[in-house]
């Protein structure tokens, strides 16, 4: 028999969950567009709209801190984040292709280097994620093996009903501790029907046949004609779930500062540029190339992941309207 | 041509009206690329979302038979002209699709020396108007989807092209919700009107789309972007924003055409062409000055006269 939690009682447990000192971040109006915010109270919660933003910056910040450093008598003085001083945390309200991308980025922050700051945020956090029955001709979730009710990544599911609660399914530990720690919010029963998903514009792509053409068109015509349009900028990267590039800056003095690691594009002309002044993506086409190559073949070859949720988010943001899942359809019907 | 004399005012513009320019454009394109006046022309294409359009770069009569204008065709192509995307268009002369605004920022370039007006063939659109962001994307441009931009253009003509598309049609009685903004936050005090600009700033996230659609953003070293020293901070954060944006600001005075690209590609919304628009406000006040109007020798801030109003230094 699956739970069921009322919108009335998924505000309160939004609520209980701030009381018990909870970093609960959830989609929240922030002047004209809806961002992933700290929630101070669960009627701040909005379920209407995508965030402009996805929520990997709850594990991944814009900008963190990771030293100070400061000249004291001649001596200099560093100091390391304390990262235990992080709160436990509830992002609450995502759907699948916001949900689903920790789990996609575990691979690469655990790897051969170990990214304490995204895991230590990733252990003391549970996702609650949320069916998306939303949705607009950007959205392809489908298309890259998401769905709108997919539950990868989240610790606790909920899906829309149609009297307005919502079905819950306890994915895993994390979320079955919420649910137990909060029993009273929940009830058994069948519920009501769920509300009907949308349908996406965007048909299944064959992920396989396109790694495959990636493998073997590293040079190819395709790339000048869909990124020569490309002005450069870290639109796409920033609001995607899945792109998870930094730069690391050190700011302040020599003798008084902060070294931050904040978000970095590969789109961007000094991405690659060297300290000799070669760089290997001398062309904007080149950088394009590699955001394509990186989403679908690279990080494939290593972890046996697509670095791509289907949000739609770069579609709907780019300056110029290059289309990534379009670029997709093109590879994916091509014969050769 | 006298624009004002001509004036065509509507409730709102039909399909049919782009559709018309659209061929114009078309039949112009497959011209210049047949009789080899140009190399490429630099126009629209439709996008596969409904009510969307794309920049291309037309270098054969097929692809310049798919030109279309339609109120999506919202981007200044003027960028692709730049040194900032130097490489991506053959050298030669090219024939770029230009509505009132983004001529302003063409004059604007051949005033800055980025551009010789021999080098262009220019399709001026009568351009009614384009999409806001955010809004319907249907057929029909009404007041209620038109860009915030387009509700007080003064540019519709495009004054100066070789060759105009279109036949001169606007919106009437449109609200001008960006001269209302400007004069709300000009009435503020100035602690609020800090806090305004601090709140829209701390949702900056750095990605630069501003700079980059931004025709007179064209420096090969961008200040903000140095680390060795550091002139502005890098990292996305509120004193950083803040500086950065103030910079462009400073940096566009008298030189901005006023097409509010950097505004209408923030992912995050900030209204930037606010600050433009009252940078141009100074300029005006203080040298009776419009950039972008036609192309001149040197904008003011680039010259020296002995005559100059000095009584800034204290």
């Amino acid at each position: 028999m699956p739970q069921i939690i009322t919108e009335q009682n998924l505000r309160n447990l939004i609520d209980l969950l701030v009381k018990e000192a909870k970093l609960v971040v959830g989609p929240k109006l922030s002047g004209s567009v809806v961002l992933y915010e700290p929630l101070t109270a669960g009627s701040d919660l909005t379920l209407d709209a995508l965030p402009r933003r996805s929520s990997k910056e709850l594990f991944f910040p814009i900008c963190e801190d990771i030293l100070s450093y400061k000249r004291e008598n001649g001596a200099m003085k560093v100091n390391d984040v304390d990262r235990s001083k992080f709160p436990e945390a509830v992002l609450i309200g995502a759907p699948p292709c916001d949900a689903g991308s920790p789990a996609i980025l575990d691979a690469v922050m655990s790897w051969d280097y170990k990214d304490e700051f995204y895991l230590e945020r990733r252990r003391k956090s549970t996702i609650v994620g949320i069916a998306c029955t939303k949705g607009d001709d950007a959205c392809f979730c489908r298309a890259v093996g998401l769905a709108p009710d997919a539950e990868a990544g989240s610790d606790l599911f909920l899906t829309p009903l149609k009297d307005g609660s919502y079905a819950c399914n306890a994915v895993t530990e994390k979320g079955q501790a919420l649910v137990a720690a909060h029993q009273n919010l929940f009830s058994e029963g069948a519920g009501a029907e769920p509300k009907p998903f949308v349908d996406q514009a965007v048909a299944k792509l064959d992920l396989v046949k396109i790694k495959k053409w990636l493998e073997e068109h590293f040079e190819d015509p395709l790339w000048e004609k869909i990124a020569d349009i490309c002005v450069g900028c870290g639109a796409c990267a920033f609001i995607c779930p899945a792109c998870h590039c930094f730069d690391i800056n050190d700011e302040g003095s020599t003798d008084d500062g902060v070294r931050r690691k904040h978000w970095d594009a590969c789109g961007f002309a000094k991405f690659t540029n060297h300290a000799s002044g070669h760089n290997p993506r001398d062309v904007q086409n080149k950088r394009y190339r590699n955001r394509i190559m990186h989403k679908f073949k690279y990080y494939d070859d290593k972890f046996g992941k697509t670095l791509c949720t289907g949000c739609g988010r770069c579609i709907r943001a780019c300056p110029v309207g290059i289309d990534i899942a379009e670029i997709l359809e093109t590879i994916n019907t091509k014969q050769d | 041509m006298n624009a004002k004399a001509n004036k065509n005012q509507v409730t709102c513009i039909e399909p049919d009206y782009y559709q018309a320019i659209t061929e114009a454009i078309r039949k112009e394109a497959v011209k210049i690329l047949k009789d080899e006046t140009v190399v490429g022309v630099v126009g629209y294409l439709p996008g596969r979302r409904k009510g969307t359009a794309s920049p291309a770069l037309v270098t054969t009569v097929e692809e310049a038979e798919k030109l279309i204008f339609s109120p999506a065709c919202v981007n200044n192509l003027s960028v692709y002209l730049t040194k900032a995307k130097k490489g991506v268009l053959k050298q030669g002369k090219v024939g770029i699709v230009a509505k009132g605004c983004d001529m302003r920022a063409l004059a604007g370039l051949m005033t800055e020396s980025q551009l010789q007006r021999e080098d262009l063939f220019i399709i001026g659109v009568v351009c009614p108007g384009v999409y806001g962001f955010g809004v319907e994307r249907t057929g029909t441009l009404t007041e209620a989807n038109i860009a915030r931009k387009c509700r007080e253009c003064t540019v519709h003509m495009p004054e100066g092209a070789d060759v105009a598309a279109g036949t001169h049609a606007e919106l009437a009685d449109l609200t001008p919700e960006e001269a209302q903004e400007m004069a709300r936050i000009e009435a503020m005090p100035q602690a609020e009107r800090w806090a305004f600009w601090k709140e829209h700033f701390s949702r900056c996230i750095r990605c630069m789309a501003c700079r980059q659609v931004c025709p007179f953003c064209y420096c090969e070293q961008c200040l903000c972007d140095k680390n060795r020293p550091q002139a502005v901070e890098s990292s996305p954060r509120p004193a950083g924003n803040m500086a950065w944006h103030l910079v462009r600001a400073m940096h566009l005075a008298g030189r901005c055409g006023g097409c509010a690209e950097c505004e209408r590609v923030c992912p995050m919304d900030i209204p930037l062409n606010l600050l433009n628009r009252r940078m141009a406000q100074e300029l005006k006040e203080l040298y009776d000055f419009e950039a972008g109007l036609t192309p001149v020798d040197k904008g003011p801030l680039n010259q020296y006269k002995e005559d100059d109003d000095q009584s800034f230094i204290k």
